[in-house]
């Protein structure tokens, strides 16, 4: 994530431009566009996870073929009937409708995976920490507490375990029943007993005295304003070229392209672009030393 | 100049007859560095806590609270939270966020602080803690000991005047522990604000103390430097006495000449003093092991274990035999394995090469229902974990054995008064005992602790050490990982020293620590050169008078 240009700008950078590529890939579903949206996300998603990311993806792959094979069985409708199954129609346009419907759940699957990475809970937070002080402050306290409830449970699974109150030692379904709702009571009073030193450590910190000022972390710098800038332009400007219509019930027509594609291809490919350009740059740099 | 003055302050909590705090007055001086002691249940964290006041408790009180000349309640909140730092003992729930430098800018942001000042502060603490490399991390990743620094630094970005620290190191390890009072000590040295701290580990900060409080049932039992204070508390017998550090301890009990010793090194000064030349006699007698190796209770041959398939081993083919009815104790630093080599032993984790064997039989071939009915049992390291229930009765009684034996295992942890307390409101002590009741009561062969003295004051230690030898001597086997190498050395039949894997030596406790020149006992480090295995305060003084007597 060191090398992403995204991940070490100001979250508002980072929420606009997703917020933008994503709206497109929802929208969108020209099969020109729609491949071009794909190939970018995918490549940003490898970019980011590395080697991980390639075993992620497989997983997704079976779930997209359901979806295209399903479609022309729920829908009927379309021009040329390949054979017909249950009595109905199985169409090549329902067909193609149902591919172009899986390439943009897996678009849309991909971009997410960017996003969440890109843009964790805590910048989320941090970006709507001016809006809603208060709430976020609860988001932060929550996002704390799930891992830490977690870490607490395994502990507390562990020590009961070695009493002889595992679960895995309990046979029958009433003993592990009851070991689970002794292990909830157990985390629950924890939590509570926790809760009022945190309380207390608020309240001595001066939690509740004024109004609460903001830290910020991240500051906007001339970079972000020219990714802003090109993030905005560039959407403003695909939609205003067009060319991305595509109709496939009762039958496939699509616009044709035109420069439109151009800069959405531009657009979507902004970060692995900023990506390759800090690379060369570096390359330059070292080659320089 | 004062900055705290209590005057007559009494305190009940509600609907207890007995005062927690009976007439306490009490004056600090600007720039002071105040070490507050005393048992658990005497009264410390109730009178710090009297010092802020959203943190005090309800009650019945009489009495006032001054600070910098004004009463306290006259100080509004913000001023006090500003002014009036406190630092807790628990290091998990007193951080707020989720981010180190979300967490420094906390008490900024309360205060409402502007942008450039907080940025400023949170900047300087960041530098004076070391906090530079992880101003990023999520607070979940951190160790215990960076987690309360944190907390520490949070607390002094808002620049208090006054710091208050409660037990702030009971939860640390040695190194941690010790590594926060130094930055604790650096704050009072280098920012000048003035401190008071109550720790059951002394050894740290006593020496350094400006003063020393010793409260007992919520009064002032003594006052001053910390070598009168440890006069006053050998010439009282007060209990206190056996929380002080070794050198001063053995110097007392010693009776012998010169100026108090409150370091090790003060204290090996003191004995090079008293013995120019060698000691007539340097050794106390040593006993032999009085368990036979044959009947062993643990039989560990060769164990290799590793947390996933790509993880570093964290045991190395450890090879180890605990003889049947022994208080046996394992030391080593963190990471040597400890904790893991325990979990080994109960079967928790499956080690993937070599044996274990408990009482003869193979752990693996022991049914897992018979094996913690009866052979194998363990106490965490936090005696929470193991409750679940309102009542400490219930807590027993959920370990379905019947009435007669409950009583038996109560009284003998000595939890019979506290059985209709919730667990959650006893004290630490009592927690400890109570969930050794509910340990106990699946009636195990083989007991394991895992760092049971941790937050323990000295006289509870006592007791429990008591307890312990009572369980080995009705035969049960007591295996114990800990840090207190001086509870170690004082209490354990056997110690064995576990280091990167493996298990290094494995002696009695006077052999294995007057061996040591660097992993032993404040006594073996002030002793080293003078005597030859003198392992606790009392050993030193015995060879002390011994010798001593010898010359008169």
């Amino acid at each position: 994530m060191e090398r992403d240009v995204f991940s070490r700008c100001h979250p508002l950078t980072g929420f606009v431009y997703f917020f933008c590529a994503i709206c497109f890939c929802a929208v969108v579903r020209h099969p020109m566009y729609l491949a071009a949206g794909f190939l970018a996300g995918l490549f940003y998603f490898l970019l980011l996870h590395g080697e991980a990311g390639m075993k992620k993806l497989p997983g997704m792959v079976p779930f997209l073929l359901v979806v295209a094979a399903l479609n022309p069985v729920l829908n009927p409708r379309g021009e040329t009937v390949l054979f017909t199954l249950f009595g109905r129609p199985y169409t090549l346009e329902a067909l193609v409708y149902g591919v172009v419907l899986a390439g943009m759940l897996g678009t849309m699957l991909v971009w997410f995976g960017c996003f969440s990475t890109v843009l964790t809970g805590e910048k989320i937070v941090y970006l709507f920490a001016p809006i809603a002080p208060a709430l976020s402050l609860v988001l932060v306290m929550t996002m704390r507490l799930i891992p830490s409830f977690q870490r607490k449970l395994a502990r507390l699974a562990g020590a009961r375990r070695c009493i002889g109150f595992g679960l895995e030692e309990q046979t029958r379904w009433r003993g592990k029943l009851r070991c689970g709702a002794a292990l909830l009571a157990s985390l629950t009073d924890w939590a509570l007993e926790g809760s009022i030193i945190t309380a207390d450590a608020m309240r001595a910190r001066g939690y509740g005295t004024g109004k609460r000022t903001h830290y910020r972390a991240y500051r906007l710098s001339a970079r972000d304003g020219m990714l802003l800038g090109l993030t905005l332009g560039l959407s403003t400007a695909a939609v205003t070229f067009g060319g991305m219509q595509a109709e496939f019930l009762p039958s496939v027509s699509m616009e044709r392209p035109g420069w439109g594609l151009a800069v959405y291809c531009l657009l979507l490919a902004l970060p692995v672009l900023a990506w390759g350009k800090e690379e060369l740059q570096w390359r330059w740099c070292i080659r320089r030393i | 100049m004062a900055l705290v003055h209590t005057q007559n302050l009494s305190f009940a909590y509600p609907g207890k007859e007995k005062k927690t705090l009976d007439n306490v007055s009490l004056t600090i001086e600007k720039g002071e560095y105040v070490v507050l002691c005393g048992r658990s249940g005497s009264g410390k964290t109730t009178l710090l806590r009297h010092l802020k006041s959203v943190l005090t408790p309800n009650g019945r009180r009489s009495g006032g609270v001054c600070f910098d000349g004004r009463p306290l309640s006259d100080l509004n909140a913000g001023e006090q939270a500003r002014r009036i730092g406190f630092v807790m003992q628990s290091t998990e729930d007193q951080l707020v966020t989720d981010e180190v430098w979300h967490e420094l800018a906390f008490g900024l942001e309360s205060l409402g602080m502007d942008e450039n000042t907080m940025r400023l502060r949170v900047a300087e603490m960041a530098s004076f803690f070391g906090m530079e490399g992880w101003f990023h991390r999520n607070v979940g990743e951190l160790s215990g000991g960076q987690k309360q620094l944190l907390n520490l630094a949070s607390i002094l970005a808002m620049e208090p005047e006054l710091l208050i620290l409660d037990e702030p190191a009971s939860q640390l390890d040695p190194i941690a522990a010790g590594n926060f009072l130094d930055t604790v000590r650096r704050v009072h040295q280098e920012l000048g604000t003035t401190v008071i701290i109550t720790e059951h580990r002394l050894e740290d900060i006593f020496p350094a103390a400006d003063r020393v409080i010793v409260m007992e049932d919520g009064h002032i039992a003594a006052q001053g430097s910390p070598t009168a204070v440890s006069e006053a508390l050998w010439r009282g017998r007060m209990p206190m006495f056996s929380a002080l550090p070794t050198p001063i301890r053995a110097f007392w009990q010693a009776e012998g000449g010169g100026k108090p010793p409150l370091t090790v090194r003060e204290g090996h000064r003191w004995l090079r003093e008293a013995f120019p030349d060698r000691p007539e006699v340097a050794a106390l007698p040593e006993n032999v092991s009085r368990f036979s190796e044959t009947d062993a209770a643990v039989c560990v041959r060769d164990i290799w274990f590793r947390y996933g398939r790509n993880a570093p081993d964290v045991l190395k083919g450890v090879t180890l035999t605990i003889p049947r009815g022994c208080l046996y104790a394992m030391v080593g630093g963190n990471g040597t394995g400890k904790s893991t080599l325990l979990k080994t032993l109960c079967g928790v984790c499956t080690p993937y090469r070599g044996r274990v064997q408990l009482f003869g039989r193979s752990l693996r071939h022991i049914p897992k229902g018979e094996l913690y009915r009866g052979c194998v049992s363990m106490l965490p390291q936090d005696p929470r974990e193991l409750f679940a229930h309102q009542t400490l009765r219930e807590e027993l009684e959920e370990m379905g054995a019947d009435a007669e034996r409950i009583r038996d295992i109560a009284a003998l942890c000595r939890v019979e008064a506290l059985l209709d307390a919730h667990p959650y409101d006893l004290s630490g002590g009592e927690q400890q005992r109570g969930a050794l009741a509910k340990v106990l009561l699946t009636g195990p062969k083989l007991l394991l602790l895992d760092e049971p003295t941790k937050g323990m004051d000295s006289t509870f230690k006592a007791e429990f050490a008591a307890l312990l030898r009572e369980l080995t001597r009705r035969g049960t086997t007591v295996v114990l990982v800990s840090h207190d190498i001086e509870f170690c050395a004082e209490y354990a039949d056997l110690v064995g020293m576990l280091f990167d894997g493996g298990l290094l030596t494995q002696d009695i406790p006077r052999r294995f620590f007057s061996r040591n020149s660097f992993y032993t006992t404040a006594a073996g480090r002030m002793s080293r050169g003078v005597f030859q295995n003198a392992v606790t305060a009392a050993d030193v003084a015995l060879l002390y008078m011994e010798n001593k007597g010898g010359q008169e």
